[in-house]
């Protein structure tokens, strides 16, 4: 996985710090595996947006995948 | 699980014993496979099939006088399938389909004195292994008393063209007349046919062969062709003879053993079990040509095959169905498996997915216990850490919760002391807890010092094969029980039960129905229409048990409707051995499989199954249904979602605790009063993502503007605990935070306190670099 991953509607604010988010690197962690992908974060507090889609589309794919299931 | 263990469990499955047919065939032909391609009207295809096994089927097909038909299944039910009858029929309906293969020419040369059935077999074998055979015939022709058939019963065209087939297998026929001392003195192998008239020179030199190798005591010589006149398989024997001949003399000419790991022929021997009880007698058919079968009929007499096979086991488990094989198969695949350090570990969901209920054990004439087998890989990946974390994720997390927020362990109010203990298990006051409640005022009615204690007994970390916690939980609940003054138990679960019994043996322990059943005053209600009684699969071995609850259901008058598999051979209803967490579909499917077993209302006195069995989309009922009609709940009650059985829990433990003094008990967690809206959809999306009422409180509380400003930590992102976008266009939110192994996820609508649920999801990958 080593791909972007930004949504088609962008215009979402970290409600925190108020800023838009912007497409940032950012590394997925699983049972000693890493992938480098891009997603949209909030360049004050880099928090991350993992959209619906992603999380039970492509990367339960690759949870399963390394899990040998 | 090593070499040897594999073994073992791969002979307890005698699925791939062959047939009686097979085992009685000198030959080894598959007469299941041949029987199954007739009766689908394939003779081609059936022709393949004896070709396999057959040397010169043309001949063999025709004269064979089927010593198989002795051991066929068949014979007490109609006779045994005519598998000689059904041979002629098919060579004569398909023709050779040509050429033999054979494997590269060999140095080493073969002389055959005699051209007699056995000789001819062994000049086949031999040619297709690739060695030049001459053969010395008598007559004029080779095939000594098969030139003297009758037409009808051996065609000369059909001898002819199996001879012509030997030539081009690289054996060449000569007279006797030019057989020399010297020829078979120097030949490298030597076979001595006596199925035919062989010269005096040779005679007088032939001593009794080796009733196994067909050797005779001078080096390289064997013979065989010493079947009787008037033995009633001669020509078959004689072919067999050859057969074992060739497989020695070439043994011989490569230097090997004649008799090591021989296969013995299995003269009708084998441990294939096949059930018959079910099968009704149809009588062999007789040709109405005495010259054989026309189509139709053997057609027809194929199908009278039973198609031996064993399969007892998969016959009633969807779980074993679903992986396409058997466990001797299986068995194999799961040693594959922990072979495997790196790489597709395939088997994994083939070791989750059994619910380890135990029936093909039941079942099995050898005593295979899938079960135990899975339970074993399971352990083994849990200790050397290949486990899929997912795989009993949820399961897990249940246990864990139900041991903590919903435990709860007290002697009765106002007693200070317990001669029994209430543990009703942690699925029944989940599902239903005003059940549990009035249950327990019953069991109290019995015996006032009756105390009560909520948890879980542990078996979902035992079935996940997790070792140490179920060592380290039971060790728990034996402490409680000591802290109790140890009482015995009284549960109405029977997994509970199981566990207890298995690994607490030093806890005694009973159901609650046995306690019910002796005292009929305690086991009143209404009856209903005739319901079908499924027994849990943990109450496989309690046979006390299953009589107590028929005990009651006789005292109410409640009828029974029958349900096939039922008592100690009864099915699981999809959630044992965590099935259900493992393989969803699959333990949805077994649940259908199971409700279709019967038109009746399904009954069961395990508050699991009843709500897995209702997944179905049929009514079920749970025993307590019937036993307190005040608290009664409809057939028909949608199963507890996941969220409730864990509000339910804690609600049945303030109740519980409200009794001994009012201010008690923890206090609710803060994120606790949330309000939700959650629609239909909604929750249907939660049940299937495994996403709990809980975990979206705790995100949106932890999504709050301040608690959010206050969590951020700028030095070490990991710490921080949430995180909240606003879309400002619609005014959604999107709330996500870590609990624990899971990153959770919801959107959502903000409107007058109330949090209106959009969406959630879910994912396991941990966000690094940025943050959730
Ligand atoms: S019941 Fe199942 S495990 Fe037992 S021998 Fe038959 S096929 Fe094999
Ligand atoms: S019933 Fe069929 S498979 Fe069974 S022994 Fe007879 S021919 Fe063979
Ligand atoms: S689900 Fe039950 S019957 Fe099926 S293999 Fe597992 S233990 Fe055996
Ligand atoms: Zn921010």
């Amino acid at each position: 996985m080593n791909l972007s991953f930004l949504p088609a509607d962008m215009n979402w604010r970290c409600q925190s710090c108020g800023a838009t988010l912007q497409p940032g690197m950012v590394e997925l962690h699983y049972l000693g595996n890493v992938f480098r992908v891009e997603l949209p974060v909030c360049p004050s507090c880099s928090a991350v947006l993992i959209s619906e889609e992603l999380a039970t589309g492509r990367m339960l794919e690759i949870e399963q995948l390394l899990e040998d299931k | 699980m090593d070499q040897q263990e594999l073994r073992a469990w791969e002979a307890r499955c005698i699925q791939e014993e062959p047939p009686g047919c097979r085992a009685g065939c000198p030959l080894g032909v598959d007469g299941r496979a041949f029987a199954r391609t007739v009766a689908e009207g394939e003779m081609a295809a059936a022709r393949a099939i004896l070709e396999k096994s057959m040397p010169l089927t043309g001949i063999v097909a025709r004269l064979c006088e089927a010593p198989c038909e002795q051991y066929c299944l068949r014979q007490a039910l109609g006779g045994a399938v005519a598998l000689g009858e059904l041979e002629r029929a098919c060579v004569a309906a398909a023709p050779s389909q040509g050429k033999i293969l054979r494997l590269p020419p060999r140095p080493k040369k073969v002389v055959v004195v005699g051209g007699g059935p056995s000789s001819l077999s062994l000049a086949f074998d031999l040619g297709k292994k690739g060695y030049p055979v001459t053969l010395f015939h008598s007559g004029e022709h080779p095939g000594g008393w098969l030139n003297r058939l009758p037409e009808q019963v051996l065609p000369a065209a059909v001898l002819e063209e199996e001879l012509a087939r030997l030539q081009d297998l690289g054996v060449s026929f000569l007279p006797m007349s030019q057989l020399s001392p010297q020829l078979y003195q120097e030949a490298e192998g030597c076979y001595l046919g006596q199925d035919d008239a062989l010269p005096g020179a040779i005679t007088s030199l032939l001593r009794q062969p080796d009733h196994l190798t067909f050797a005779l005591p001078q080096t390289g010589w064997f013979s065989g062709g010493t079947s009787d006149e008037d033995d009633r398989f001669r020509f078959i024997s004689d072919i067999s003879q050859g057969r074992e001949a060739a497989i020695s003399l070439d043994r011989f000419l490569q230097g090997a053993s004649l008799t090591a790991s021989r296969v013995a022929l299995r003269h009708g021997r084998t441990e294939l079990f096949t059930r018959t009880d079910q099968v009704t007698p149809r009588q062999r058919i007789l040709p109405a040509d005495p010259r054989g079968y026309s189509r139709g009929e053997a057609l027809q007499e194929a199908s009278r095959c039973l198609d031996c096979q064993c399969l007892e086991c998969v016959r009633h488990c969807q779980y074993l169905q679903a992986f396409g094989a058997y466990p001797k198969v299986y068995a194999r695949r799961i040693y594959n498996n922990s072979a495997i350090v790196r790489g597709n570990h395939q088997a994994n969901t083939l070791i989750n997915s059994c619910s380890l209920c135990r029936q093909c054990e039941t079942l099995c004439p050898n005593d295979f216990s899938m079960a135990d087998l899975c339970l074993e890989a399971r352990q083994t990946m849990v200790r050397e850490e290949r486990m899929p974390p997912s795989a009993h994720w949820f399961a897990l997390e249940e246990m864990r919760s139900a041991r903590s927020e919903g435990a709860l362990r007290r002697h009765a109010p106002g007693t200070t002391n317990s001669r029994a203990l209430f543990f009703p298990g942690c699925q029944l006051a989940g599902t239903r807890p005003e059940q549990t409640l009035a249950l327990y005022e019953r069991l109290r009615e019995l015996e006032p010092e009756t105390g009560i204690w909520l948890d879980c007994c542990a078996a979902p970390a035992h079935w996940a094969g997790s070792t140490t916690e179920f060592a380290a939980i039971l060790e728990q609940l034996e402490t409680g029980w000591s802290e109790m003054g140890r009482p015995r138990l009284i549960t109405a679960c029977s997994s509970c039960l199981q566990i207890f019994r298995q690994h607490l043996p030093t806890v005694p322990v009973e159901s609650a129905w046995v306690v019910l059943a002796a005292h009929p005053q305690a086991a009143t209600g209404t009856p209903r229409p005739a319901l079908a009684l499924s027994d849990p699969c943990t109450s496989r071995d309690d046979p006390q048990t299953q009589a107590a609850v028929r005990t009651i259901l006789a005292r109410l008058d409640q009828a029974l409707a029958p349900l096939a598999m039922s008592g100690e051979q009864t099915e699981c209803c999809g959630f044992g051995g965590l099935m259900e967490s493992a393989n969803p579909k699959l333990a949805r499917q077994v649940a259908a499989a199971r409700v279709a077993q019967t038109e009746a209302e399904i009954l069961t006195y395990c508050a699991m199954c009843r709500d897995q069995l209702a997944r179905a989309g049929r009514p079920v009922s749970y025993l307590l249904d019937l036993l307190l009609p005040e608290q009664a709940l409809p057939a028909a009650t949608a199963p507890v979602t996941i969220s409730a059985r864990r509000s339910q829990r804690r609600q049945l433990k303030a109740e519980l605790l409200a009794r001994y003094a009012p201010q008690e008990g923890p206090a609710p967690a803060p994120w606790e009063a949330l309000k939700l809206n959650i629609s239909e959809p909604v929750a249907v999306m939660m049940e299937e993502r495994r996403i709990l009422e809980d975990d979206l409180r705790q995100l949106l509380y932890l999504a709050d503007q301040k608690r959010l400003k206050e969590s951020i930590d700028p030095t070490d992102p990991a710490k921080t605990r949430g995180s909240c976008f606003i879309h400002p266009e619609s005014g959604a939110r999107i709330a996500s935070a870590r609990l624990g192994q899971v990153t959770f996820w919801v959107e959502y609508q903000q409107e007058a306190g109330v949090y209106r649920i959009e969406r959630c999801w879910s994912h396991r990958m941990v966000i690094q670099g940025g943050r959730p």
